[in-house]
């Protein structure tokens, strides 16, 4: 091992160096001549939107993929990795964004998969071990729970300490904020300072500007598979100046929001409790969006799944398009009623091995009825106009639904969707993984469809909220804190207590 | 392995479904002459005495088709309920209970004229073959219980109510001990097709087939049933009836393997007995997963593993081979075909080549 | 209630008992590194029959149940190759497995069907076996029931307290984990395979070797699929698939005794009794999972692992 670097701004040696990495993917080219320092004690954000190579670059970097060209040095020394054990062993670890955890097995035992020590196990030993690893870095954490009971803040935890177990030098992140709420995403932020403080290196992936500037030492930023800028944060002054480098053009990240006149009532709900929610009451009208808001795991899944019909209300009442809930979903019109665009794009609200018609004809099956035929010539010809008229691409009717990227797949729902002309839309964390350009598409196709329908926005990206919503409603363990207009600045500013559960006045719980 | 990396295909390989089948099919056929081998028994005569046996005569040909029709209509069922990955492995049990029930009617009214009573008899085969095949369902339904364990225990239920019935209360007195019923009176036969031994529950097959095709891939229902299979989540999402979904496909199951039952006991016994139970309903996994569920490709695939069945019945007689080689066979056969459908679904390549991944981005 | 009717029956029970033991506990153990292999009838079926003509030509049992153990292991290892190599669907490899050893062991064993072969007689325990009632019930058996005694708790003591126990599980609840952490999970799910097939192997061998020391066909008689059944029964829980085999040891027992009595009901609506009640079995244990619903499957059980890119 060579003398860890001091932290100072004196440019040492890397830990970490990378020249001229290519990777091509059939004629694609993922990565291109790409140089990059990563020093130790410093915080790196690898910055670029969706499909920029960031994702390729690191899993070159841990080992799951070979470059077509160029060499990784570590520590000066030239190193290949031909699979990520060896790239552990030579300091360098990454945490996925899909946990790599057992759920059923106990942190301990998470940690020390692989490095057990002895061929007899002893969970009290094991347990003491990772207690103490956790406490050297300040990462709270009972050794003693199942995975399966873990916030997802604390599993990523889990996560950490594998590689520090490990001894890994250098921790690589992939999107860690996206399933992080804020409290745990601030939680997260001091593990980096902390790990930096002891001369570890952490390298980022994201796409969230804020993030950059509130954590990063560097930024690196990637555009169509190459670095095109590398810089210090010093040297960047707004988020507007971050996006602008990354999408390599001016970006308008907010959207014109003309408010309507809201129409008629479209949903009710009074008093609603059970599974998690506590007397929730909120309406909605057409033209207007009402933006749900709260950190994730407060009573938003449940009352999604109420709305949505997936699962029946408990106590209280829920009045659809005027009708009571059981009635309105013992046999829901396929057309001019309610659409849900879920969280889960690939896997709930498409299927991966079918093709975009079948996709399409998911949910508006009924409308390509003749009897008990489907007219399918009829369906391919829909959606290829659909295809064209919200920009999904490939355009190819054929093409299945994995072979989409996520941005073009939210686009597939939306247009399958709004062809059903809902009256209600429940839209659940819509932009939530996509790139700036999808965003600003996705933002426009729900401003656009107030003027037919009631929107209810259910986000943990509070910008979103503010940018689309005509009303903001804060949830809090199953409960509505407040609802207010999105105008109303006063409120706005309290929404961040709102939502840990403190009302204006109240001292902190 | 051996220095190549397997590739999941971004499209299916031109070639490989042609050429997957016929060499996994191959190596199957291959493995068991090679058996037969070891035991001293000469691999080309044998191949061809499996050969003759099948395909050597019309009547070897009529003796093939003869068993293609109860293979293939159980085969159509299992296909429908593995398409919406319900495990069902029943249809051995639900054929017996076909038997059962076609055997019900032709007992009850014996004096019924033929166009009465063999639409009541298919009646009574489809009913107690669906129920059978009920319960499974709404064990998996409502408890969520394995329909693996509960289809395969049925079977053994089935059967053995079926001995029961004709062991006892079914027990012709004239039979001399032996268990089996009365021969069942000539209206509850289903006629042969003249100057041939085959009989009309054959075209009644291919009509089944091509009814079953039209069903899966141009209906409403159809849809919804080849989506389900895709993902019971997405199908909930979608408001697709899952549950009336699954009760249907195993109602049509035990229906199918029902008439199988029915066809053999009336056309092939002319009366019910233990030895209608032949193994059929396990032939027709076999043959539901060579032809990847497709109702067209089951007709196909269960001609085929019928003529192994009288082929390995000719081999019995020249070379004294014990009946169970067929099922060795099948087993074979079964085994080389999902390994082979690897090479559908991925790609070899030496494995320092550049991927083809898709970008993970 | 009159112990000289209960202890035969419950000695009966173990003895019966014993082999849907070992191949439960097989079966488990195959499971818990994720991999579902439905082939236990045709696996049983191989292993007895390996294990009586090992013992019929060699005279030695201990060598016929390694045999039994061996050949059901290779068995495993075409469904190993299916579906660890080539990724073929586990339940299809599983039935396929099934067809070809039930139709291997009756082809083999024709000629065999009728002959008796030397095997494992009562072995009578010093002390545990002159016990009241527990001694004729459970200590004047024969050794593999002992063995099978042993077994569960080292069954148990693997799983939760040895390294390759722990790095089995990982590669049941979640491979990816396992290769993350610089495993091979597809060579612990080989282990898995292969060790899971020796037990169900033993399993056979008892039935040829101690339960009838004779060949017939079909010696296993579903016994295979009731393992199967058990082992979601017992919940992937060592000491209830004791409960769950000897349960159905003292059915098999006593529908035998009852034929043997020479009862008026008819034989065949006696032997449903053992199938009927699998379906019970697993009914009940549906029951008492009850409103949870979470399985306590492993998670990634019947889920191939599929190369990275």
């Amino acid at each position: 091992m060579a003398a860890a670097t001091p932290a100072t701004h004196a440019p040492a040696q890397p830990l970490v160096r990378l020249e001229g990495i290519s990777k091509h993917f059939g004629a694609v080219a993922a990565n291109a001549d790409i140089h990059l320092d990563i020093h130790p004690g410093k915080v790196l954000a690898l910055l670029g939107e969706n499909g920029a190579g960031k994702s390729t670059l690191m899993a070159i970097l841990s080992g799951r993929y070979r470059p077509d060209a160029g060499r990784i040095l570590v520590h000066g020394r030239p190193a290949d990795f031909a699979s990520s054990r060896q790239a552990i062993a030579a300091g360098i670890g990454m945490v996925y964004q899909h946990f790599m955890l057992a759920s059923r097995l106990t942190v301990a035992e998470n940690v020390l998969l692989g490095q057990e020590g002895a061929f007899l196990l002893s969970p009290r030993k094991m347990q003491a071990q990772v207690a103490a690893l956790a406490e050297e870095y300040g990462l709270a954490l009972d050794p003693a729970a199942r995975v399966a009971d873990l916030s997802m803040g604390e599993r990523q935890r889990v996560e950490i300490l594998k590689l520090l177990h490990r001894k890994s030098r250098v921790l690589i992140f992939d999107e860690p904020t996206a399933v992080l709420t804020p409290g745990e995403t601030a939680q997260l932020f001091a593990a980096f300072r902390n790990l930096t403080s002891r001369d570890r290196a952490v390298v980022f992936i994201t796409h969230k500007l804020e993030e950059v500037l509130e954590v990063a030492d560097e930024v690196a930023i990637l555009r169509r598979g190459r670095v095109v800028e590398t810089l210090p944060r010093s040297r960047v002054s707004t988020g507007r100046d971050l996006a602008c480098r990354m999408v390599g053009r001016e970006v308008l990240l907010t959207v014109d929001k003309a408010p309507l006149a809201p129409g008629e009532e479209v949903l009710r709900v009074e008093n609603l409790s059970g599974e998690g929610l506590d007397d929730v009451s909120l309406d909605l009208r057409q033209g207007e969006i009402l933006a749900v808001v709260g950190v994730a795991g407060n009573g938003q899944k449940p009352l999604v799944e109420v709305l949505a019909g997936l699962a029946p209300p408990r106590e209280g009442e829920v009045l659809l398009l005027g009708h009571p809930w059981s009635e309105f979903y013992t046999r829901p019109s396929w057309r001019g009623s309610l659409c849900y665009i879920p969280e889960d794009r690939l896997g709930l609200a498409t299927m991966p091995g079918m093709d975009v018609v079948d996709n399409v004809l998911l949910t508006t099956r009924r409308g390509f009825s003749r009897g008990p035929l489907l007219d399918l010539g009829r369906a391919k010809t829909v959606v290829r106009d659909l295809v064209e008229e919200f920009n999904v691409h490939p355009r190819d009717p054929n093409a299945l639904a994995w072979q989409l990227s996520g941005g073009n797949l939210q686009k597939l729902v939306l247009a399958r969707e709004f062809y059903r002309d809902p009256r209600i839309i429940l839209a659940e964390q819509p932009t939530q993984g996509l790139d700036v350009a999808a965003t600003e598409e996705v933002w426009e196709r729900l401003l656009l469809a107030r003027r037919t329908a009631g929107v209810l926005l259910v986000t943990g990206d509070l910008n979103e909220a503010l940018q689309l919503a005509d009303r903001v409603a804060v949830m809090f363990r199953g409960r509505i804190m407040d609802t207010f207009p999105a105008a109303d600045r006063e409120k706005v500013a309290g929404i961040g207590p709102l939502m840990a559960g403190v009302r204006p006045g109240e001292s902190g719980a | 392995m051996f220095g190549l990396t397997a590739h999941k295909r971004t499209e299916p390989p031109g070639w490989g479904s042609v050429c997957i089948f016929p060499a996994a099919l191959t190596l199957a056929l291959g493995l068991g002459l090679g058996l037969m081998a070891a035991t001293g028994r000469p691999p080309a005569a044998v191949l061809g005495s499996i050969l003759s046996g099948a395909f050597g005569s019309w009547r070897a040909l009529e003796e093939t088709l003869l068993k293609t029709a109860p293979i293939f209509l159980c085969s159509l069922g299992v296909a429908a309920t593995f398409r919406i990955k319900v495990w069902n492995i029943g249809a051995e049990g639900q054929y017996a209970l076909g038997a059962v029930g076609g055997a019900a009617a032709a007992l009850a009214f014996p004096g019924l004229p033929a166009p009465v009573l063999l639409p009541l008899m298919f009646a009574g085969a489809a009913l107690a073959g669906a129920l059978w095949a009920a319960i499974p369902a709404l064990l998996r339904l409502r408890l969520a219980v394995n329909e693996i364990i509960t289809t395969l225990m049925l079977n053994y239920l089935g059967i053995l109510f079926l001995d029961w019935l004709v062991y006892g209360p079914w027990k012709d007195p004239a039979s001399h001990g032996f268990p089996m019923t009365a021969l069942f009176a000539p209206g509850a036969v289903i006629p042969r097709i003249p100057g041939t031994r085959l009989h009309w529950g054959l075209p009644l097959c291919a009509a089944l087939a091509l009814g079953l095709w039209f069903f899966l891939s141009r209906t409403r229902l159809g849809f919804e049933l080849k989506a389900s299979g895709e993902g019971r989540r997405t199908a909930t999402y979608a408001r697709m009836p899952y549950d009336a979904l699954v009760l249907l496909v195993m109602g049509l199951c035990g229906a199918l393997a029902g008439w199988a039952g029915l066809i053999e006991t009336s056309a092939g016994l002319g009366r019910l007995q233990p030895t209608v139970m032949a193994g059929y309903g396990f032939t027709a996994i076999v043959v539901a997963w060579l032809a990847r569920l497709r109702p067209l490709a089951i007709a196909l695939a269960a001609f085929l593993l019928a003529a192994l069945r009288v082929g390995v019945e000719n081999l019995m007689l020249d070379f004294s081979v014990p009946a169970a080689f067929g099922r060795i066979l099948e087993g074979l056969i079964l085994l080389c075909v999902l390994a082979g459908q690897f090479f559908a679904t991925f790609s070899l390549r030496r494995a320092k080549a550049p991927g083809t991944a898709r970008e993970a981005a | 209630m009159n112990p000289d009717l209960i202890v035969p029956l419950l000695a009966a029970a173990v003895q019966s008992g014993t082999p849907v033991l070992f191949a439960t506990l097989g079966e488990m153990f195959t499971e818990k590194a994720g991999v579902l292999n439905l082939g236990v009838e045709g696996m049983m079926l191989c292993g007895a029959l390996a294990a009586f003509v090992t013992s019929l030509y060699t005279g030695s049992p201990v060598l016929a149940l390694a045999a039994g153990g061996l050949a059901a292991a290779l068995v495993g290892a075409l469904h190993g190759m299916v579906c660890l190599v080539f990724l073929g669907n586990q339940v299809v490899s599983g039935l396929a497995l099934t067809i070809l050893g039930t139709g291997l062991a009756d082809a083999l064993g024709t000629p065999l069907v009728g002959r008796t072969a030397p095997g494992f007689g009562p072995l009578r325990l010093p002390v545990l076996g002159d016990l009241p009632v527990l001694g004729p019930a459970f200590f004047q058996q024969d050794a593999l029931v002992y063995l099978s005694y042993l077994l569960v708790p080292a069954f148990w003591f693997f799983f939760a307290r040895t390294r390759p126990g722990l790095r089995l599980t990982a590669a049941g609840e979640y491979p990816a984990a396992a290769a993350a952490a610089g495993l091979d999970p597809i060579a612990l799910r080989w282990a898995g395979v292969l060790g899971g097939g020796f037990l169900v192997g033993l399993g056979g061998a008892y039935l040829s070797l101690a339960y009838t020391h004779l060949w017939t066909s079909n010696l296993t008689a579903g016994r295979g699929w009731i393992a199967v059944a058990l082992v979601i029964f017992a919940a992937w829980r060592p000491g209830r698939a004791v409960a769950g085999a000897w349960l159905f040891g003292g059915i098999m027992a006593f529908q035998l005794r009852l034929q043997a009595a020479g009862t008026t009901l008819p034989s065949s609506l006696l032997l449903m009794l053992p199938y009927a009640t699998t379906v019970l079995v697993l009914v009940v244990a549906a029951l008492r999972r009850g409103a949870s619903r979470g399985s306590d499957a492993p998670e990634a059980l019947s889920v191939n692992i599929e190369p990275e890119d």
